[in-house]
């Protein structure tokens, strides 16, 4: 089957031979020359004994058609195996080790190393991060430790300000106690001394009250 | 009379001809020591060979550790390729990723110029430029590359170890187990070889019969299936090297 195929010389599309009936055979005269496809003798005596319909599209085809074209058809093959497929087997092998040798490789091996480098550029980021973080610790506990020595330090402060505070505050109350011990002091003396003068004045004064009493 | 020939001569010339312009099948022959070749598809291969190369050379030719342009597109396509070998193969993709990424790469970038280089432009004495994949002897020396190395792989992995899996499940299995082994390559590379052929062969015969407009889309569908063509014939590959390579239980 595949052979038959293989070495059937029909073309694919071939001249439709049914042509319209009414034509006549005009170009009978014209078979002579027609070169190459069918000797003429042979082509007219089949002409004259076949009938007259299949005779009219044989002509028709023969006629018109070209020579190089019928010369072309007898050659044409879809299925036409000669040395070509073992040259294309070269070529292809020849194309793959010349795009191995130009492409494949050489692209493939620089875009495994960018691959590789990437990846342990990566990696070393993944590292960086953990020193960052030991980094940010590092900061953190400095950060605490300030933190505490301020509060101390405050704390400290706040506390020697208070007992000053409270030094200067029983020194003044200190002061104004005597302040005040002093004034009430002199306020007795004061009392003393008007209640002395007061005697005084009152022995004046009863008298003047008796006289003025006792009418005289 | 002789008006309706005229006409019928023309339909034919300017219709039928046009259509059979596509040249299914026609080849553009070289001789070489006696055996013959199919030079379109030598030409166009070397010009897909020569863009990789190129491409790929100039683009890595001096890697930055932060890529830009070019060499960020190549980046992405190798860890795409090595993402498709990863999945398929499994942790031992590593020597594989050539012949996977060049299977990806070759497929796709011939699919491609099929489609978007102007091919036509270059006339040849016979048959026409066009994408190096839409040659049967192309896809299925690609295929046929993909069963060797899958052998080799299994080979190279388990020793003869490896041929102890043809009856694996049962010994029932082994006529299907051989024939697993034909039927890969055939459905890689006819999977590949009809899917381009006949993108291009539609997106022809559209340009043919409406020349605006309503090819584009369809051309654009031309150029999804050819990187799904590539992606599937790249991830199947590796599937079947990983298949092979894969311990039994």
């Amino acid at each position: 089957m595949a052979n038959s195929i293989m070495a059937s010389s029909k073309p694919l599309i071939s001249l439709s031979s049914n042509q319209p009936s009414r034509v006549q055979i005009p170009k009978f005269a014209k078979l002579p020359q027609i070169p190459k496809s069918v000797s003429s003798s042979d082509l007219r005596s089949k002409a004259l004994s076949l009938s007259s319909a299949t005779a009219k599209s044989l002509a028709l085809i023969a006629a018109f058609a070209p020579p190089s074209m019928a010369e072309a058809m007898e050659k044409a093959q879809l299925f036409d195996f000669n040395l070509t497929l073992p040259i294309i087997v070269v070529e292809f092998l020849f194309l793959m080790f010349a795009l191995d040798k130009v492409y494949y490789s050489p692209l493939g091996n620089f875009m495994d190393q960018r691959d590789s480098a990437i990846k342990e550029k990566l990696a070393s980021v993944k590292d960086t991060s953990s020193e960052v973080k030991a980094l940010d610790e590092q900061a953190a506990a400095v950060m605490r430790a300030a933190r505490a020595e301020i509060a101390a330090a405050l704390n400290k402060m706040k506390k020697e300000t208070q007992v000053e505070v409270e030094e200067k505050l029983a020194e003044g109350r200190k002061k104004v106690e005597a302040e005040l011990q002093e004034a009430l002091l002199s306020l007795e003396k004061q009392k003393e001394e008007t209640i002395k003068a007061l005697d005084s004045q009152i022995s004046a004064l009863s008298e003047d009250i008796v006289k003025k009493v006792l009418p005289s | 009379m002789n008006v309706l020939s005229c006409s019928i001569n023309t339909l034919i010339k300017e219709g039928l001809y046009e259509i059979s312009g596509v040249e299914v099948g026609q080849h553009f022959y070289w001789q070489i020591g006696g055996f013959q070749v199919h030079a379109q598809v030598l030409i166009t291969s070397w010009v897909v060979i020569a863009i990789l190369l190129g491409s790929a050379a100039l683009a890595v030719r001096n890697p930055q550790t932060i890529p830009t342009g070019g060499q960020n597109f190549f980046e992405f396509v190798l860890e795409f390729i090595r993402d498709v070998s990863q999945t398929q193969i499994g942790e031992e993709y590593g020597p594989w990723v050539p012949f996977i990424g060049t299977l990806f790469l070759f497929i796709f970038v011939s699919n491609w110029s099929g489609a978007l280089l102007p091919w036509k432009i270059i006339q040849l004495p016979q048959g026409e430029l066009a994408a190096p994949t839409n040659d049967i002897n192309t896809t299925v020396a690609l295929a046929l590359l993909t069963s060797v190395a899958y052998f080799y792989a299994g080979i190279s992995k388990k020793g003869l170890g490896y041929f102890s899996k043809y009856i694996q499940p049962t010994p029932i299995l082994l006529p299907i187990n051989i024939l697993e082994d034909f039927t890969k390559p055939l459905s890689l590379s006819f999977r590949l070889f009809g899917n381009i052929l006949a993108d291009e062969l539609v997106v022809v015969v559209l340009v043919s019969l409406v020349p605006l407009v309503v090819p584009i889309p369809v051309m654009f569908l031309g150029l999804f299936t050819s990187g799904i063509q590539a992606l599937i014939f790249a991830t199947l590959a590796a599937a079947y090297i990983g298949e092979s390579m894969e311990g039994h239980h």
